[in-house]
Formats: C-alpha cells, sequence, structure tokens
C-alpha cells in the first residue's frame, strides 16, 4: 500500500509541474518579446502568446492551456499594452483584442485537448488489442487446464490493474474457485461471491457491478462461454468506482478467448486420452499374442526335446539326439532374441537408453555387423561397398551396430538363398547413408511406415518369427542420433533400408599422419 | 589340445544350474573342476587350491565379482574369465581394465566358453616374450622392429607399429581402449582421444587385412577394444 500512496504524492506533484512550466515560459516569452517588443507590433505579439496555449493544450490538456491564455492576456496587458508596466488599459479598444485573443485560444485549446483525448483512447484501445492478442497467443501455447488457467489470471489481472478469480466445475461438477492473480487476497472466496459465480455459470450472463443483476455487488462476474457452451467464471474486483465500458468489453472478450482455449485444452485431452487408451490397447493385445506365441512354442520345443531325450535315452540313434540337441539350443537363441528386444525396447521407453558419442568408423562397424550374422547368413552372399575415404560419423557405435545387426538380419532373413544382399556406405553432404538392400519379397507400399511401428508385423512376413520389435527399436536408436531409417522398394526385385545419420569429421591435430610418416 | 587337459578350473558362481552345466560340460572336456558358491569362498579357494585359471560371475551375492578380482589380483597372475550377465559394456570394461583375461556373457554359447579357456591357457603357459611372433601369413619381428605378410615387408608408421606389437603379444585376449592408449601412448592420453584408436586400427587394417569389413587378425570387441585373433579364432 505504501507504493500506491508514494504513487499518489508522485502524481500531486506533477500535476502542478505544468503550472510551473506554463507560468516560466510565458515569463521567459515576455522578457524576449520586450527585448525586440518594439520591433513587432500588438497584434503579432499576442499571436505569439497564443503558443504557451497551444502548446499545453496539446501535452496537458484543458486546464492548464486555459491558465496559459489567462497568464498570457496578464502579460500582454502589463508589458505591451500602453500605458505599459502596468494592468490598466489606455485604448478601450484592448479589452476586444483581450475578448477575441481568449476566445480564440479557448478554441484552440479545446480541440488540442480533445484531439489528445482521443488519442489517449485509440492508445487505449491499442493496448487492449495487445493484450488480447497477446493472451491469446499464450494461451495458444498452453497444452494444461492448469496453467491456462494461472496464464489467464496473470495476464487480466495485469491488464485491468485489478484482482481476478477464476471458477471452474471441479470434479464433482461443483463450482470452485480453481485460480487467481498472483499476489492472492482472497477475492472472490466469500459465500455471497459464490452465489453469484452460480448464476453467472448457470445463466451465462455476466453479473455484479454495473449489471442490471446485482449491480451494486464489488465485483464483476463474467462468463466463460463458447457458442456452446460455459466452461467457468472470470470474477474481476471492482469496488471503487465501476469498470468503464471500455474495460467491460475487453473482459468479455478475455471471457470468450479464456473459454475457446480451455475447449481447446480439454478437447485435446480427451483425444490424448482417448488415443493412448486405445493405443496402450494395441501394445497390450500385440504383446500378450506376441510373447504367448513367440515365448510358448520354443518353449515347447526346448521342454519337448529335453523330456524326450530324458525319458527315451536309448530310443534314440546319434543322429536324433544331434537333431534334438539342435532344436533345443534353437529354441532357446529363439528365446533368447525375444527377451532381448524386449528389454530394450523397455530401455528405449523407459528413457534408460544413455548414448555415449563416439567416433564411429563405418568400415570397423561392418566388420563387426557382419562377424555377428555370420551364423545365419547361410547360402546369400554379402557385398558390402564402402566410400573411399571411408566415412566416419559420431554416434553411439554400440547401438548403431544394434541397429545394422537388426536391418541385416531382415534382409537375411526375407530374401531367398543364393541371393545378394548389398550393404553401402556413402556420404553425400551433411549425411552419412547406410543402406541394405536385399532381393527379397519386397513390403507392400501401406506397409513402408507402419513396419517401424511396435509389434507391427507385415502380411509377407507369415511363416518366418519374430517379435515386430526389431525396426521399432532400430527407429528409436537412429532417431535418438538426430537420423532417420526408412524403407524402400529396390529397383529390380526387394527392398533398401536406410540408415541415415548425421556425418561429422573428427578433429585431429594438424599434421598429425605426416609427421608420423616422416619419422619412419 | 592335450597340454591342457587336466587343468584345474575354479567356478565361482552362485547359479547351482550354470556351476553344475560348466562342472558336466568342463570334465566332459578333460579338465579338473573346483567350485565356489560365494566370492569369499573364491578367493579362499583360489589360494590354497591353486587352480590354473579360474571362472568368475560377476554377480555374486556377498562381495561384487570385481572386489573377487581385485583381491586375488593382488597377489596372483592366474588367467580369470569373467562370466557375467551384465551386457554393459561398460561392466565389461571395468572387469577387464581390472585385471581379467576375457569375458563370456550370459547366456553363452558352451563352444566359445571351451575355446576361450584354451586360448587363456596358452597364454599365460608363455608368458615370457618370443622375439619372433608368428600368425599365419603374418611375422612380427620384435627385436628387429620388421612386420612381414606373405614374406613382404609391411611399411607401418611408429604408432601402427606399436599398437599392433601390444595387440599380437597379447593375442587372444580382449584389450580395452584405455589398455591400448596408456601402453601405445603412455601417460599423457585422453579419453576422448579414443577416435585416433580407430583411425590407426582403420590404417592397420588397410595395411593388413586382405578385406577390412572381414578381419581375419585385429577383431573388434563393440564398444570396448580390440583383440588380435589366433589363427584358430579367425574364420
Amino acid at each position: 500500500m505504501r507504493s500506491v500512496e508514494a504513487t499518489v504524492e508522485r502524481r500531486k506533484k506533477l500535476a502542478l509541474l505544468p503550472y510551473a512550466w506554463i507560468t516560466i515560459g510565458v515569463a521567459a516569452l515576455s522578457v524576449v518579446l520586450h527585448e525586440f517588443g518594439f520591433a513587432f507590433d500588438a497584434v503579432n505579439i499576442a499571436l505569439m502568446y497564443l503558443f504557451p496555449v497551444l502548446f499545453s493544450a496539446v501535452y496537458w490538456g484543458l486546464v492548464p492551456s486555459f491558465y496559459a491564455a489567462a497568464a498570457g492576456v496578464l502579460a500582454f496587458d502589463y508589458f505591451f499594452v500602453p500605458p505599459f508596466l502596468s494592468f490598466s488599459v489606455e485604448d478601450l479598444r484592448y479589452l476586444l483584442s483581450f475578448a477575441v485573443y481568449l476566445a480564440v485560444a479557448a478554441l484552440t485549446a479545446t480541440l488540442a485537448a480533445r484531439l489528445k483525448q482521443q488519442v489517449k483512447l485509440s492508445k487505449e484501445r491499442e493496448a487492449h488489442t495487445a493484450a488480447l492478442y497477446s493472451l491469446s497467443r499464450q494461451m495458444a501455447a498452453v497444452g494444461e487446464i492448469k496453467t491456462l488457467l494461472e496464464n489467464i489470471a496473470l495476464q487480466v489481472s495485469v491488464t485491468v490493474q485489478a484482482q481476478i478469480a477464476i471458477y471452474m466445475p471441479d470434479a464433482r461438477s461443483e463450482l470452485a474457485r480453481t485460480a487467481y492473480s498472483p499476489g492472492d487476497h482472497g477475492f472472490g472466496e466469500g459465500e455471497s461471491a459464490m452465489v453469484i459465480a452460480k448464476w453467472t455459470f448457470e445463466h451465462g450472463r455476466m453479473a455484479g457491478r454495473g449489471t442490471e443483476t446485482l449491480g451494486e455487488f464489488p465485483g464483476l462476474f463474467v462468463p466463460l462461454r463458447t457458442e456452446e457452451r460455459t466452461y467457468g467464471v472470470l470474477a474481476v474486483r471492482a469496488d471503487a468506482g465501476a469498470l468503464s465500458a471500455e474495460s467491460r468489453h475487453l473482459l468479455e472478450a478475455f471471457g470468450g478467448l479464456a473459454a475457446t482455449a480451455i475447449a481447446r485444452v480439454k478437447l485435446s485431452e480427451e483425444a490424448k486420452l482417448a488415443q493412448l487408451t486405445a493405443e496402450s490397447e494395441r501394445i497390450r493385445t500385440a504383446l500378450l499374442d506376441s510373447v504367448s506365441h513367440e515365448l510358448r512354442t520354443p518353449l515347447a520345443t526346448v521342454i519337448g526335446s529335453a523330456t524326450g531325450l530324458i525319458d527315451g535315452e536309448d530310443v534314440f540313434s546319434s543322429d536324433d539326439r544331434r537333431e534334438l540337441l539342435v532344436t533345443i539350443r534353437d529354441g532357446a537363441l529363439r528365446m533368447n532374441r525375444l527377451v532381448t528386444n524386449l528389454l530394450g525396447m523397455v530401455k528405449l521407453e523407459s528413457g534408460m537408453l544413455a548414448l555415449r558419442r563416439d567416433w564411429v568408423d563405418a568400415e570397423d562397424m561392418i566388420g563387426v555387423v557382419l562377424s555377428q550374422v555370420r551364423g545365419f547368413v547361410g547360402e546369400r552372399r554379402i557385398e558390402v561397398r564402402i566410400q573411399e575415404p571411408t566415412p566416419y560419423f559420431p554416434g553411439d557405435e554400440v547401438l548403431l551396430e544394434q541397429v545394422l545387426v537388426n536391418v541385416v538380419s531382415n534382409a537375411i532373413k526375407y530374401s531367398p538363398d543364393g541371393s545378394e544382399v548389398v550393404i553401402a556406405v556413402r556420404q553425400s553432404g551433411s549425411w552419412v547413408r547406410i543402406s541394405v538392400a536385399d532381393n527379397g519379397i519386397g513390403i507392400g507400399e501401406e506397409d513402408r511406415e507402419r513396419i517401424f511401428d511396435k509389434f507391427y508385423r507385415g502380411p509377407g512376413s507369415n511363416g518366418t518369427t519374430g517379435t515386430g520389435l526389431g525396426l521399432a527399436i532400430c527407429k528409436g536408436i537412429v532417431e535418438a542420433h538426430g537420423g532417420t531409417i526408412t524403407a524402400a522398394p529396390r529397383a529390380e526385385r526387394g527392398t533398401v533400408v536406410t540408415v541415415a545419420l548425421p556425418a561429422g569429421k573428427p578433429e585431429l591435430p594438424e599434421g598429425w599422419q605426416r609427421e608420423e610418416e616422416e619419422q619412419q | 589340445m592335450t597340454t591342457e587337459t587336466g587343468a584345474r578350473i575354479l567356478v565361482v558362481d552362485d547359479e547351482p544350474q550354470i556351476r553344475k552345466l560348466l562342472k558336466v560340460t568342463l570334465k566332459a572336456h578333460h579338465f579338473d573342476v573346483l567350485e565356489a558358491e560365494t566370492g569369499e569362498d573364491g578367493i579362499y579357494q583360489a589360494s590354497i587350491n591353486h587352480p590354473d585359471l579360474i571362472v568368475l560371475d560377476l554377480g555374486l551375492p556377498d562381495v561384487s565379482g570385481m572386489t573377487v578380482l581385485n583381491r586375488i589380483r593382488e597377489w596372483s597372475r592366474i588367467p580369470i574369465i569373467v562370466l557375467t550377465a551384465k551386457d554393459r559394456e561398460a561392466d565389461k570394461i571395468e572387469a577387464l581394465d581390472g585385471g581379467a583375461d576375457d569375458y563370456v556373457t550370459k547366456p553363452f554359447g558352451m563352444g566359445e566358453l571351451v575355446a576361450r579357456i584354451r586360448v587363456a591357457l596358452r597364454h599365460s603357459g608363455n608368458a615370457q616374450q618370443e622375439p619372433v611372433l608368428r600368425f599365419g601369413r603374418l611375422v612380427i619381428d620384435l627385436a628387429q622392429r620388421l612386420v612381414e605378410l606373405d614374406g613382404t615387408r609391411v611399411k607401418l608408421t611408429p604408432t601402427e607399429y606399436e599398437l599392433l606389437k601390444v595387440l599380437a603379444s597379447n593375442a587372444g585376449k580382449v584389450i580395452t581402449q584405455r589398455q591400448l592408449l596408456q601402453q601405445v601412448w603412455g601417460g599423457h592420453h585422453h579419453e576422448s582421444d579414443t577416435h585416433y584408436l580407430r583411425i590407426y586400427i582403420g590404417h592397420l587394417r588397410k595395411k593388413l587385412e586382405e578385406d577390412p569389413t572381414r578381419p581375419t587378425f585385429i577383431e573388434t570387441e563393440p564398444g570396448i577394444g580390440y583383440r588380435f585373433l589366433l589363427q584358430e579364432q579367425a574364420k
């Protein structure tokens, strides 16, 4: 409160300032005119005295300009109307001049002051428009109801310089004060305020100070409504002096704007929830399907083969035994792949995956990938084409190898024996592209995006085992590196999967290689 | 192969299933097997029974596998192969830097484990350095600092030669990036210098390998380091 008093005090001082300036101005003008005064005739001098009048009308308004006019007449009379240095007037015709002067001064002052008033008004309107605009822009950026309401409360209270309360229906559809302006003074908490807020909410009309309903209540209640429904109530404290019509319009506009924003956030929250439910439903089904099939099948073969071996020790030939043992191993390996993929997905989704950024040598990485897939290449040939000089790029080599092993394994899995898989690495501009091309059955156009979805299995994958997690993990890893992974049909037959990663150049000290060679 | 039979192997693992599996298989390969269920027991048995090699699980109930490793390394150079279900590179690197000779991750192929055990045993057998190392087509003469491939001299820069020397004299073992940096560049290296390593290894491969993407001499252990392949390991 002290700051308010100080402001008032300062304002009072400021209000006296124009009169002091006018007095000084008129005195100075009189001195100047008096020095050269006899060169002019009286009419010109009278005109000169209109200057302070106009000036104060434009800058300080009506009353100071009248003061300037009076001061002008007195100075004119005293210094320039004979007898000089006296207020008495020799020639009575000068009285007429005074009257004309005063009339002209009054008229111009009024005009100038009105102009000033209009400028002030339009500035205010502009400020209101700006406030509305900034509120609407802020609201468009907020995606959560609570933050949105707090934002509105803050913005409105700053714009209209008053305390604000916002009422919204709670979980039990009871209206409650959910947001308020910062530095809350408990405005809008009382029972009577609640009653008016309820009335406003139910009727969707303004109530309180200056309206038809409860016009004497120290607060204005504005419904937050769109055309369809009312979302809440905005209350503005307005006890001393009713709010101007301008402010009421502004508040109404704020109300509409806020209601639209609330409606938007509510709708998007509902949509998000619905999408989330559907997605989690889909994933749950897929996970159950996948786990029950992918885990049970190999488990069944492992248990079956093992019990067979134990129970019928003497019935099997050594070839049969070997066959059963290979089945056990393959079943276990398949389960291991599933578990690894599920763990990978969990790591990826829980954000546990920490990227280690290091320089990756494409040639080295492909060497590791080849040694990892060696086991199931079968009769297929793998050709490697690496651009010279070998591209280096920043990334986590272990994770990126996992990506490539997955992609190359897929290429092998979906292409026939005797065909060729081509791995190519090339750098173009700021991207390093690693592509894996096969001669397989290819991917339908509608599946090219979806194969990177979790648990998605293409229609062509019947008969091949897998969980549909591998490529989803690849996508997660590649995107964590700021890269992209895409699938496209190969010109002749098959598919090309391309991993594009941001390139870079490892920093090496100047001439490190040359020094080495010279030492030889 | 006959030289390793009869070697005594201490298995330190808290899982009875794994111990049983190892015991049965290693016995079938004519190794003597000792078992320890806890880390403390493992350290105790290592000190009184003088095993020729230790297979050590990292996740033990009483003290961590790393502690066991460090405590044994205080007084012994017995080859230790770490057997771990932890698949984070950091754990493997810590174990290798801490003095382990090799690591095998669970689930593991028995054949691979047995092969690693053989390599480690052989390595400990001839720890004294030969002046000339021979790996199939590749001959490294440590006394003359000469490298020959198929009988022709290969020109290597000093750093490339040092790198090859460190890797080849530890053939069959994983050498971590840190160990390599320390041994080749000495004390004044930086963790971020690993990309020099990559580039030098790339150069070495270009000079030694027929196809650098299918290396037969220097194999990359992703995220961990490099291994110079004994020729029976190269396929």
